[in-house]
């Protein structure tokens, strides 16, 4: 006979279950209102009462995106620059966060080098916008993409060492023993034994470096001009001096997010799996 | 022979050749100019890009970046005398860089520029000056003004001929009853959107905004009773109407729930004739903005900037875009308001537009553009709007402004520009 | 040895290459007096000056208060909401996954796009929000025009774009403590929120700790969010210091005053940081 659930495990059952729609109708109700902006004709964007089904379906906004050619430009230059920054922040913070946990450097040394990261990692940006300006300019790189992605390894790469710092601090000295017994290089080591293990961590922190590359806006807004204009700034223009352009706006907003949604499925596994491993200490 | 055949095709072409270069003196030399991206002035000048560069051989590229990242922009770039721009677009928020711009009185004299302007626009102020040089060239002018519902005034037997802001009161009292009972507003403005709130200020005040040293001052008896009567409009307004942005409440005039509505003409004229975008076509007009005071007037320039290294090709785009037709041109296709008089003397276009054109004209001619750097601004619209949602009285609101423009020097510049609009204090 | 340094080094290399210029020379302005309306160059070095201006200045000091508040705010119930939801959405059925990875969407909305669209909802009579509000009988608020009321929206914003992030670090923390532990205290007869207390929140303290610090710093300095959905207002109501400091540096151009604030706000920083250090150092 199967016991039967006690009144309160059935509550509780009740309660967790409306608890968790709540939490996903508070993200799904703004998110899909987003879309439904993005496909209303203007007229109906400010209506008493909202309105939640648009009498007429327009695709006139996205039409107005497809049509510009500069949309493709900003797509490929916030991918560009995406895949830049992700890429190199993970090569170098991953190797460096390695090099720190097992340097067996003085704990004082060791702190003095995680909080210079961490420091420039928080310092408010806007105040270096113009000596970084000035760097840019120096080099001649005002204007490229690539002054966006050093900009961004200024914030991304302490993000990510920090990160990867604590994933190898966590990681027991064991594992790596039997190596080293076998003579292999430090390098062997990394690359073999500790780079598989940790695989889940780099590619959770690949996944958030990449969304704060995508949404940035500060850094690229201040090196950027034409050519080398992302969708951040894109979706920023849209806010004029005289008002907003809410149906543009809506639709630059869903195109944006539509590929960043994309890689949250699809990497959620690694995401999960990868915090799962690198932020707990044992 | 073919050899022979070719050299001779070429020596017979050289002097078409040199004919072209002559026509062209500026060929292949490369320009850059910006643009506020707002879907309307940046668009105007890509609609004519192509052709620029056809008859003047010019290589022009155009940069467009939101309202904060144009003005950031050109003021990194020039502090830092970076010279990536030839021709700027800006008003005088960028006044504290007027000093690195070029001189444009000879080339305005050398070729005649400037004839039918709009007399208020063409003057100091409205256009970029400094020391007693013209620096900018306006290509936009807007106005703020009052639109109102034609059809409810008919209704209630009204007319919309306010000269004072106590006429326009009036008036709303009497649609306050006419309108009882329905959802209909007497009046809407975009108290949420605070850097607005100065414009109707502006209005009702009657005094000056630098003082005779040169410092922004206001005179503080007519402040106060105009702060007082700017919060006292707020009661004509829907309810929750201190939150709207210019946006929402353009919406709420556009859904037929105001009667009247003190806006920016030039940003809902569009959409108030669209029957996608509007409930009150046809039923709507601008009317004169009430005084004693002015309405406030922006009016985008282009500046050339003192780095370009082809000021001459520079001038060629100033003169390329800004002019009387493409004037009108933008102002048809994109609803930029023009600058030039024979805009709205455009036999056809007074028709089309007889309820826009006669307000529109009045208001501009009356219009002025503040003396205000953006920091004197912020500490004024912060202070208004903390007095129109009730957290300070008037009284305070005008001594922590007064207090906080005690540390903002007024740009040399800006003395000027306030001295020609008669906006400085007498001796 | 020399390989770890090396292991080590292009990271420090590009991240000081990149910075010290630019925090130097901010270093460099914070003492010296440069404003743009009244000199195109540096006017000279006036010591301390700036800093005592700036912590004296009532915009100043209005606007650490509003940050105050609405960063205290957002990363407390974000805190709160993302532990709890951690709990509610353990386990890997197929449900679980699929209402985590739901969970996790506004993370990813770049935060200007965020912040109009709240906007819109926000909307005093023709906002959703309101809207709905208005079907289950209550009256909403003047969301973005009442100065409390516009706090609480800037809290709402960003404890609904940032959750996420709590709900993710402290779910896989919950998942890693140890499944006998708990089941050894379940055989004691504890109940479930004693092994809460006086297990799990234990083992858990020093990773969340880890993120109320680094949510909380990165609250104070969002800028874009604020900027669309308020721009600080209505009148100084969510003014906010990074705010003020974006508003001196980059529209007012007094980059003397930008400075110093900042390099109050990195003595703050530098403070918080130093604690979890502390705690950190506790845990090795």
């Amino acid at each position: 006979m199967r016991r039967r659930k006690s009144l309160r495990q059935r509550l509780f059952s009740v309660i967790h279950a409306f608890v968790l729609a709540l939490a996903c109708l508070v993200v799904i109700v703004p998110l899909g209102y987003l879309i439904i902006n993005s496909i209303k004709l203007p007229r109906e964007f400010l209506t008493i009462p909202p309105t939640i089904l648009p009498t007429e379906v327009t695709f006139e906004h996205y039409q107005e995106l497809i049509d510009d050619k500069k949309t493709v430009r900003y797509f490929q230059n916030s991918l560009t620059v995406a895949v830049w920054t992700t890429g190199v922040t993970i090569l170098t913070g991953t190797l460096a966060a390695y090099g720190l946990a097992r340097a067996r450097l003085s704990a004082k040394i060791l702190a003095l080098v995680t909080f210079t990261f961490l420091f420039i990692r928080f310092y408010p940006r806007v105040t270096t916008v113009i000596p970084f300006f000035l760097v840019m300019r120096q080099f001649d790189l005002l204007d490229t993409v690539w002054a966006i992605v050093i900009g961004q390894l200024g914030i991304t790469i302490p993000f990510v060492t920090w990160l990867m710092l604590v994933v190898f601090q966590d990681l027991p000295s064991e594992i790596e023993e039997a190596a080293v017994v076998d003579g292999a290089s430090v390098w062997q080591r990394f690359s073999r034994v500790v780079l598989p293990i940790v695989m889940p961590s780099v590619s959770a922190a690949a996944i958030l470096t990449a969304f704060l590359s995508w949404n940035e806006f500060l850094i690229a807004s201040s090196v950027a001009r034409r050519k080398a204009s992302v969708l951040s700034i894109a979706v920023a223009s849209f806010v004029s001096d005289k008002g907003i352009q809410w149906g543009p706006m809506a639709a630059m907003s869903v195109v944006m997010i539509v590929p960043m949604i994309v890689f949250a499925l699809f990497a959620q596994k690694y995401l999960i799996r990868g915090i799962t491993f690198g932020a707990v200490k044992g | 022979m073919k050899k022979a055949l070719l050299l001779l095709l070429i020596i017979a072409l050289l002097p078409l050749g040199s004919a072209l270069a002559q026509d062209m003196p500026h060929a292949g030399v490369e320009i850059v100019a910006t643009y506020m991206q707002s879907g309307t002035y940046d668009v105007g000048a890509e609609n004519i890009e192509d052709a620029f560069e056809a008859e003047t051989g010019i290589e022009l590229e155009l940069v467009a970046s939101p309202w904060a990242v144009l003005n950031q922009n050109h003021i990194t770039d020039l502090t830092t005398g970076t010279g990536e721009f030839d021709v700027m677009s800006g008003e005088f928020w960028i006044a504290s860089v007027y000093d690195r711009m070029l001189p444009l009185d000879d080339l305005v004299a050398r070729d005649g520029f400037g004839g039918d302007y709009i007399p208020t626009i063409w003057q100091p102020g409205p256009s970029g000056y400094f020391d007693g040089k013209r620096i900018g060239i306006p290509y936009s002018a807007d106005a703020y003004g009052i639109v109102y519902r034609t059809d409810i005034f008919e209704e209630a037997g009204l007319s919309a001929d306010w000269e004072t802001w106590d006429d326009y009161i009036a008036t709303l009292d009497k649609l306050a009853m006419h309108l009882e009972g329905t959802d209909i507003a007497p009046s809407v403005f975009s108290w949420g959107a605070a850097e607005q709130t100065p414009s109707i200020f502006l209005g009702m005040y009657d005094g000056y905004l630098v003082d005779a040293d040169g410092n922004y001052a206001l005179d503080e008896a007519s402040a106060l009773a105009a702060l007082e009567k700017m919060a006292s409009l707020l009661a004509y307004n829907p309810e929750g109407a201190a939150g709207l942005s210019i946006d929402e409440s353009n919406a709420v005039f556009l859904t037929g729930n105001s009667a009247t509505m003190i806006c920016w003409v030039s940003f809902m004229r569009a959409s108030a004739q669209n029957p996608d975008a509007s409930l009150v076509v046809d039923n709507w007009a601008v009317a004169p903005f009430p005084g004693p005071g002015f309405p406030f007037l922006s009016a985008w320039n282009l500046f050339i900037s003192e780095y370009s290294e082809n000021p001459e090709a520079a001038w060629e785009w100033v003169k390329y875009y800004i002019n009387p037709e493409q004037s009108t041109q933008r102002f048809v296709e994109l609803g930029v308001g023009s600058p030039y008089l024979s805009t709205y003397e455009d036999p056809d276009l007074m028709d089309a537009y007889s309820h826009d054109f006669p307000g529109m004209v009045h208001n501009l001619g009356r219009a002025q553009s503040v003396p205000w750097v953006f920091e004197a601004f912020e500490i004024f619209f912060r202070n208004t709007s903390e007095l129109v949602i009730g957290s300070i009285s008037a009284e305070e609101a005008l001594a922590n402004t007064l207090a906080g423009w005690s540390e903002v020097t007024v740009p040399p510049a800006l003395v000027q520009s306030a001295a020609a609009q008669g906006q400085q204090q007498e001796m | 040895m020399p390989w770890l340094i090396a292991f080590v080094l292009p990271a420090f290399v590009i991240v000081v290459a990149v910075q010290f210029y630019p925090l130097a020379y901010s270093a460099l302005l914070s003492v010296q007096e440069w404003s743009l309306t009244k000199s195109q160059a540096p006017e000279g070095f006036v010591g301390l000056e700036n800093f005592v201006k700036e912590l004296g200045d009532e915009t100043f000091r209005r606007s650490v208060r509003n940050s105050v508040w609405i960063t205290g705010g957002a990363v407390v119930l974000e805190m709160l909401l993302g532990v709890c939801l951690a709990y509610l959405t353990m386990g890997s059925s197929w449900r679980m996954r699929a209402v985590r990875t739901l969970l996790i969407l506004p993370m990813v909305i770049a935060p200007v796009a965020a912040g109009t669209l709240w906007r819109i909802l926000l909307n005093y009579r023709a906002g959703l929000v309101n809207h709905l509000l208005g079907l289950i009988g209550v009256q909403g608020p003047e969301w973005l025009a009442s100065p409390d009321w516009a706090i609480v929206s800037v809290i709402l914003l960003d404890t609904w774009q940032w959750t996420p992030f709590v709900l993710l670090v402290a779910g896989a923390a919950i998942a890693s403590i140890p499944g006998d532990l708990l089941e050894v205290a379940a055989i004691d007869g504890a109940s479930r929120w004693k092994t809460f207390a006086y297990i799990e929140l234990p083992l858990l303290t020093p990773l969340l700790l880890l993120t109320l610090v680094f949510r909380m710093l990165e609250s104070l300095l969002s800028l874009d969010s604020i900027y669309s959905l308020t721009f600080g207002g209505p009148g100084f109501s969510t003014y906010t210091m990074t705010f003020y400091i974006y508003t001196q540096g980059l529209r007012n151009f007094n980059f003397g005053a930008a400075a110093a604030s900042s390099w109050i706000f990195m003595a703050f920083a530098s403070v918080s940081i130093a604690l979890v250090f502390w705690f950190q150092r506790k845990d090795w």
